[in-house]
C-alpha cells in the first residue's frame, strides 16, 4: 500500500483526523526544526518554536490552498515566526556562551567538519535578525527575490541589500585571516 | 571597470538577465573571477551545513496540542456567528414585549401545568393510539388532533429559554475560536 499523499493528509486533518496531522509532523519535524535551528541556533528555542509553527499551521489548515507544496510553506511559516520571536526579543548582539556549542568527541576529520559547521552557524546567528530570515529564505528554501519580498512583505531592493550585506558579514567572519 | 558586489551576487542568484556580459568581463578580469570565486565558496559552505537530528519526535505533543482545539470548517463559525448575532438583536427586540405580558398574565403553578402537560399528553397518546393505519387514508379528512393548550406565557418562556440555551450552547461552541 502506497504512503498516502501531503494532500490526503491535509484534507484528512481538515476532518479533525489529529493522526494525519501527526504524520505531516513527522514528515516534516526535522526541516522545520533546522529552518529554526538555522535563525535561532539554540536547541531548545528551536524546538519550542518548530512546535510553534506546526500549531500555527494546523490553525491555518483551512486556509491553505492545496495546489502548494506543504513542506515549503510550512518552512516558511518556521522561518517568520523565528524572525517575529527575535524581533520581539531585540537579541541583536553577539552569540552568548548559552548558545550551543558541541563538544562531542569524535575523530580528527569530523571534528574538524563539525568545528567548521560550527563557526557557519555561529556566523550566521550573529547576523541581524532580517538578515537570517532572508539568508534562509534564499539559501535553503531557494526563495527567489521576488518570492521573499512577497513573504516578508517587504520592497524587493530591501531583499537584495539585506541578503548581500549579510553575505558581505558571513564573508568576514568565516574567511578572515587567523 | 570592475563588476559591483551587487551584479556578482545576482549573478551567482541567476537572477540578472544580461548574464553574457558577466560572463565575458569574468574572462578578462582576474580580480572580479577572484572575488566570484570567494562568493562560491560562500555559497558552498553555507549549503553544506548538515541537517541536524531532533532529539525527540514533536507529533506526540504537536497532536495533543492540535486535538484540544478542533478546528470548525470556516463556514460553521460563521454561521454561528451570523445566528447569535440575529438570535441577540430578536431577544433584545422581544424583551420589552415579554416585561409587558409579564404582570398581566397569571402563572399558573409548576404542579398545575406539569397535571395539565400530562392530561394533554395521554389524550394527545390515546388519540393516536386508536387510529388504524388501513382506515387512516379513509379517516384523514375527519382527522384533527385535539389542540394543545399551552399557556401563551409558558410558550414564550419556554422560547426564551430555548433561545437561551442555543447561545450558550454557541457560545461554548465558539469559545476556542473566539480565542
Amino acid at each position: 500500500m502506497t504512503a498516502p499523499t501531503d494532500r490526503d493528509l491535509i484534507v484528512r486533518a481538515r476532518r479533525g483526523d489529529g493522526g494525519a496531522f501527526s504524520e505531516l509532523v513527522t514528515r516534516y519535524q526535522t526541516s522545520v526544526f533546522n529552518v529554526c535551528y538555522r535563525i535561532l541556533h539554540e536547541r531548545g528555542e528551536a524546538e519550542d518554536l518548530a512546535q510553534e509553527t506546526f500549531i500555527r499551521a494546523y490553525n491555518r489548515l483551512d486556509q491553505f490552498d492545496l495546489e502548494r507544496e506543504f513542506g515549503p510553506w510550512v518552512r516558511r511559516v518556521a522561518a517568520n515566526l523565528c524572525l517575529n520571536h527575535l524581533e520581539s526579543q531585540k537579541i541583536t548582539a553577539p552569540l552568548d556562551e548559552d548558545r550551543d556549542a558541541d563538544e562531542s568527541v569524535r575523530p580528527e576529520k569530523q571534528v574538524e567538519a563539525r568545528e567548521r559547521s560550527e563557526q557557519i552557524r555561529v556566523a550566521l546567528a550573529s547576523l541581524p535578525p532580517n538578515y537570517r530570515v532572508v539568508v534562509e529564505l534564499r539559501h535553503y528554501q531557494e526563495l527567489s527575490y521576488d518570492e521573499i519580498a512577497a513573504e516578508l512583505k517587504i520592497p524587493l531592493s530591501d531583499v537584495k541589500s539585506h541578503l548581500f550585506r549579510a553575505r558581505k558579514l558571513l564573508a568576514e567572519k568565516l574567511h578572515a585571516p587567523d | 571597470m570592475h563588476l559591483t558586489d551587487d551584479q556578482l551576487n545576482e549573478y551567482l542568484d541567476n537572477e540578472i538577465a544580461d548574464r553574457a556580459h558577466i560572463e565575458s568581463h569574468l574572462d578578462s578580469c582576474g580580480e572580479c573571477a577572484a572575488r566570484l570565486i570567494a562568493l562560491q565558496t560562500l555559497f558552498a559552505e553555507l549549503d553544506s551545513l548538515p541537517e541536524l537530528e531532533l532529539t525527540h519526535s514533536l507529533a506526540s505533543r504537536i497532536t495533543l496540542h492540535a486535538t484540544s482545539s478542533p478546528q470548525l470548517p470556516r463556514w460553521l463559525t460563521l454561521t454561528a456567528t451570523l445566528q447569535t448575532a440575529l438570535a441577540l438583536i430578536a431577544l433584545i427586540v422581544a424583551a420589552p414585549f415579554v416585561m409587558n405580558l409579564l404582570p398581566a398574565i397569571e402563572m399558573p403553578s409548576f404542579t398545575e401545568f406539569l397535571i395539565q402537560l400530562q392530561s394533554q399528553w395521554i389524550t394527545l397518546f390515546t388519540t393516536i393510539t386508536n387510529y388504524r393505519v388501513a382506515s387512516l387514508w379513509d379517516q384523514l379528512p375527519a382527522f384533527s388532533l385535539p389542540p394543545l393548550q399551552i399557556p401563551t406565557l409558558t410558550l414564550s418562556l419556554a422560547l426564551a429559554f430555548a433561545s437561551l440555551l442555543w447561545l450558550v450552547g454557541n457560545g461554548l461552541l465558539l469559545r476556542r475560536q473566539i480565542k
